[in-house]
């Protein structure tokens, strides 16, 4: 159990770093292109390229980091105003069957992945394989899944409901 | 296979899954069992495009420029200039979140990206003068639609390209009418529900505290001044703006003022990160979604049933304001105006719309779906970025949505309101 | 893909009406996708709706093609991986598209390396040995069957100043797409190159983000390009070229006599296309001219003119045969180089 916990914070800290990288690493992309555009006349024709991959990271990977901080939109209406008996089942029901449709597309993702290994296709600006974009896909899912089973986990074990594992329901 | 898609997607949406998995659920189900031929992986390489657009990257960049400056003074700065002078009129804050949104719309061409910018400084001032949080957000989802109507608007220049032989110019012309009309009800409506909700008035500013106000807020009002000025003079288009807001923003709370610190930054960067990628996931979600429905044609076989044979000009005008707004409440709008428009241009010329009349009605109707709920991108933008539940942001929008209604009815029955320009 | 001609995509889409997927066996219909780059009333997008047509004629109804617009089934990457699946069983690609599968595909991004007249040039890209032995086995390699080449259009370059030297091009902020070669081409003429997304190309241009862009005129008139351009220079300075392609699985498990219809219908449309995009690009250049408006100087290179950027365009072509391709890449030049030199 402390191995997991140990596992997990460190999960933890690695997502929150590549997150924030992510985004950092974007705002380095659009303005260091203007600047060098704008002051030496050469534009960095990898800019788009990296601004893309950092996207598609910081979207996939931030599946299970937002699912942890029960940040994901949902329309609550219906959740909000049920009776208690009920909000504890679609607090179980709800991330399970969450944590089911993103394996799935984790399944799908890994496939994608394959078979861009598979063409070899290179990006044009700067000639690296395509599969490194999708890579962070299926991981995201995974981790995703596995988020959203713990958020499962927590409202099968404590008598609140939680929104989320680190996010208690106020109501 | 509609019927199933269409039932899975709203049996999860009303229990409150995620959003993504109302659309994802609808979609694998109907590549499982009703596509055989589709490898279910496209939905991932689709997910992927729906992040892929170089435009939508002003989002997080905004995000992360508001995220900054909201830590540190610059807003605070802004909006107390802005107050000076507008704070002890009725409606003030309110009439000025408006004017912002469509300022700013109009300089970014995102409606995702305004939400973000105005939205968050003004959000905090409105609340702070007297206004609930469900009004202020309604007003700033619903003022920055006007976005999409003030040039340059992606939009139009998208609409454009899918339109045969219509001119962009024209469009950015024509969008101004609408846009200004829209503009003067929100302002109306802004004056009235102050007065009818009795906000309290901010004590009037002499010139002298004005002018300390002023004085505090001249390296803040750069800000404003460089987005506009780099874009206006050339300098980067609008998508690279958001870079350089974050640049400026750094600027000043790292050099300047001082308020944050090297290691803040990446700190910043992730609530930043968190937020993009709540809503990202949805963009993407949204792309394969849409790309199921293209690829089954489904929008062709619902225009052939609903247009018949022989349309009038006025009934044609109606269908594509109704697929438009429903398209873009579930898919961003740059997507929707390139699948639908070619599906509805020849029958609208058919019945003698005119085509830039048609891409105003086009681009109104796109811009007001991505508002509306139940889905609808800058309603999960104000949720995720606001940190607000989904109803708590739709809860204030009922007046808005019918304002708009109001205002697309007159769009499309009189072409002079986008047309008395060119 | 593996039944060909099997009502499986579209009719998929038609579940609700019809009970079962067990067509009748004699008359067998068949229902194909065909995805192409553009939007109505552009080259591709009317040559695949005339294609699909032809073919629904001469099997009196037995095959319908939907015809996919751009945008809807994604990006044109998208488009082409589709295509290699067999969820598409037609597409129309443009070779720039795919230049980093097959990196030969490029070729068409050199400059002033087809000859000047645009029927010498279609000549070649029908009969070339080069293309249709050399390229199209590496593009079936990838699962990708070319079916024709055939221009959509020469280039133009439109920029806030006139373009007729390559002094002109001093300092010239050129947007281009992200390829390294189509860079390499621009900073021979002594241009910044500057990689842009299309979709912000119309505002860049108005406010000088950039100075100028290329592309064929039917396009450069629909994305309205000319309103924020003051000068055009009708350069000539390469094709836009697409080529027709089909599913190789697909078109090779059909029955020889719907194969045959194909292949003839593809034949047939060489020249329909050639007409198309000929008449296309002359009547939009009319209304570039004629437009008062949003006036545009249009100009057209002399052929000194030409040679000048010719001469600096040369060199580029060292680069596409080390940095670009391989031996197999730089035979194929070098074939399609005698090719071009035949015909002259
Ligand atoms: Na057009
Ligand atoms: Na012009």
């Amino acid at each position: 159990m402390n191995f997991i916990r140990t596992l997990d914070k460190w999960l933890v800290k690695i997502e929150e770093q590549i997150l924030s990288y992510s985004i950092i690493l974007i705002a380095i992309m659009v303005v260091g292109n203007v600047i060098s555009r704008a002051v030496i006349g050469s534009s960095w024709a990898f800019h788009q390229e990296v601004s893309r991959f950092a996207v598609t990271v910081a979207t996939f990977m931030g599946i299970s980091y937002a699912a942890r901080k029960g940040r994901h939109i949902s329309m609550s209406a219906f959740y909000d105003m049920a009776p208690f008996p009920i909000r504890k089942a679609l607090a179980i029901i709800i991330p399970a069957i969450t944590a089911l449709i993103l394996f799935t597309l984790s399944v799908f993702a890994y496939e994608y992945f394959m078979s861009l290994v598979a063409s070899g296709r290179v990006t044009t600006a700067m000639q690296v394989p395509v599969y490194l974009f999708a890579m962070f896909v299926p991981i995201g899912f995974v981790l995703g899944g596995i988020q959203f089973l713990r958020n499962m986990w927590v409202n099968i074990k404590e008598k609140e409901v939680y929104l989320a594992q680190e996010k208690k329901d106020y109501s | 296979m509609i019927a199933t898609m269409l039932t899975i997607m709203i049996v999860l949406l009303l229990l409150g899954f995620p959003m993504m998995i109302p659309m994802m659920a609808a979609a694998i189900v109907v590549v499982i069992f009703f596509m055989p031929n589709i490898d279910p992986m496209f939905l991932v390489q689709q997910m992927m495009e729906g992040i892929s657009s170089y435009v939508l990257l002003a989002v997080p960049l905004f995000i992360f420029a508001a995220d900054i400056m909201s830590t540190g003074k610059t807003s605070k700065r802004l909006l107390d200039f802005v107050g000076a002078f507008i704070g002890h009129l009725r409606g003030g804050y309110a009439i000025t979140t408006a004017a912002a949104c469509t300022l700013f719309g109009s300089i970014s061409g995102s409606t995702q990206a305004t939400v973000v910018a105005i939205g968050t400084p003004m959000r905090k001032r409105l609340l702070s003068v007297g206004y609930k949080d469900s009004s202020a957000i309604a007003l700033i989802i619903n003022a920055s639609d006007i976005a999409l109507l003030i040039p340059p608007s992606i939009g139009m220049i998208i609409y454009a390209l899918a339109a045969p032989r219509v001119s962009v110019g024209d469009l950015f012309i024509a969008g101004i009418g609408p846009g200004l009309l829209i503009f003067a009800m929100f302002a109306i409506y802004s004056f009235i529900h102050a007065k009818i909700f009795n906000i309290p008035l901010a004590p009037k500013y002499s010139w002298k505290e004005r002018w300390k106000v002023t004085v505090k807020a001249l390296f803040p009002l750069g800000f404003p001044a460089i987005i506009v000025g780099g874009i206006y003079f050339g300098i980067f288009s609008p998508t690279e703006a958001a870079g350089i807001s974050v640049l400026y923003a750094l600027i000043l709370e790292l050099l300047i003022f001082r308020t944050i610190k090297i290691p803040d930054v990446p700190k910043i960067a992730l609530s930043t990160g968190l937020v993009t990628s709540a809503v990202f996931i949805l963009v993407a979600a949204g792309q394969a979604f849409s790309w199921l429905i293209s690829y089954a044609r489904i929008p062709q076989m619902l225009t052939e049933t609903v247009l018949g044979s022989d349309p009038t000009a006025l009934q044609v005008l109606l269908i594509v304001a109704i697929f438009f707004f429903i398209g873009c409440m579930f898919v961003d709008p740059i997507v929707v105006i390139l699948i639908l428009t070619p599906i509805f241009y020849p029958a609208a010329m058919a019945a003698g719309v005119d085509p830039i009349h048609l891409g105003i009605v086009i681009t109104f109707q796109a811009a007001l779906g991505s508002a509306t709920p139940p889905f609808g991108v800058d309603i999960f933008t104000a949720s995720a970025v606001f940190n607000k539940s989904y109803l708590d942001v739709i809860k204030g929008t009922p007046p808005y949505i019918v304002m708009l209604l109001i205002a697309s009815v007159l769009i499309i029955l009189f072409e002079e309101i986008s047309l008395f320009l060119l | 893909s593996e039944e060909a001609g099997t009502d499986d995509g579209a009719g998929a889409a038609d579940d609700g009406t019809s009970d079962d997927g067990a067509a009748t066996e004699s008359q067998e219909t068949y229902n194909w996708q065909f995805v192409t780059e553009e939007v109505q009333g552009q080259v591709q997008y009317e040559y695949a709706a005339e294609f699909a047509d032809l073919i629904n004629e001469k099997s009196d109804g037995q095959i319908n093609i939907d015809v996919f617009e751009f945008g809807a089934l994604g990006s044109e990457v998208d488009q082409v991986e589709q295509l290699q699946n067999g969820i598409v069983e037609f597409a129309i690609i443009s070779p720039g598209f795919t230049g980093g599968m097959v990196a030969e595909g490029q070729v068409f991004a050199l400059q002033f390396l087809f000859p000047d007249d645009q029927e010498v040039t279609q000549e070649i890209l029908n009969t070339s040995e080069a293309l249709h032995t050399h390229l199209s086995g590496m593009y079936e390699a990838h699962n990708i069957k070319p079916l024709a080449y055939f221009t959509e259009g020469a280039m133009q370059w439109t920029g806030s100043n006139e373009l007729r030297t390559p002094a002109d091009f001093e300092g010239f902020k050129m947007r281009v797409q992200e390829s390294p070669l189509i860079m390499r081409s621009y900073e021979a003429y002594g241009a910044d190159p500057s990689p842009l997304s299309w979709s912000e190309l119309y505002t860049s241009l108005d406010r000088g983000v950039v100075d100028g862009q290329e592309n064929p005129i039917f396009f450069i008139e629909d994305a309205s390009f000319h309103e924020v351009q003051d000068h055009m220079t009708i350069s000539n300075h390469n094709n836009y070229v697409a080529m027709s392609t089909v599913n190789p699985d697909f078109y090779n498990g059909l029955p020889d006599d719907i194969r045959a219809l194909i292949d003839e219908t593809v034949e047939e449309m060489q020249p329909r296309v050639f007409e198309m995009q000929a008449e296309m690009n002359e009547e939009l250049l009319d209304s570039i001219i004629n437009n008062t408006d949003n006036p545009t100087e249009v100009i057209e290179l002399t052929e000194e003119e030409r040679e000048a950027f010719r001469e600096l365009a040369l060199p580029v072509r060292d680069f596409f045969r080390d940095e670009v391709v391989g031996d197999e890449g730089r035979e194929m030049l070098e074939l399609l180089e005698e090719e071009i030199a035949a015909h002259e």
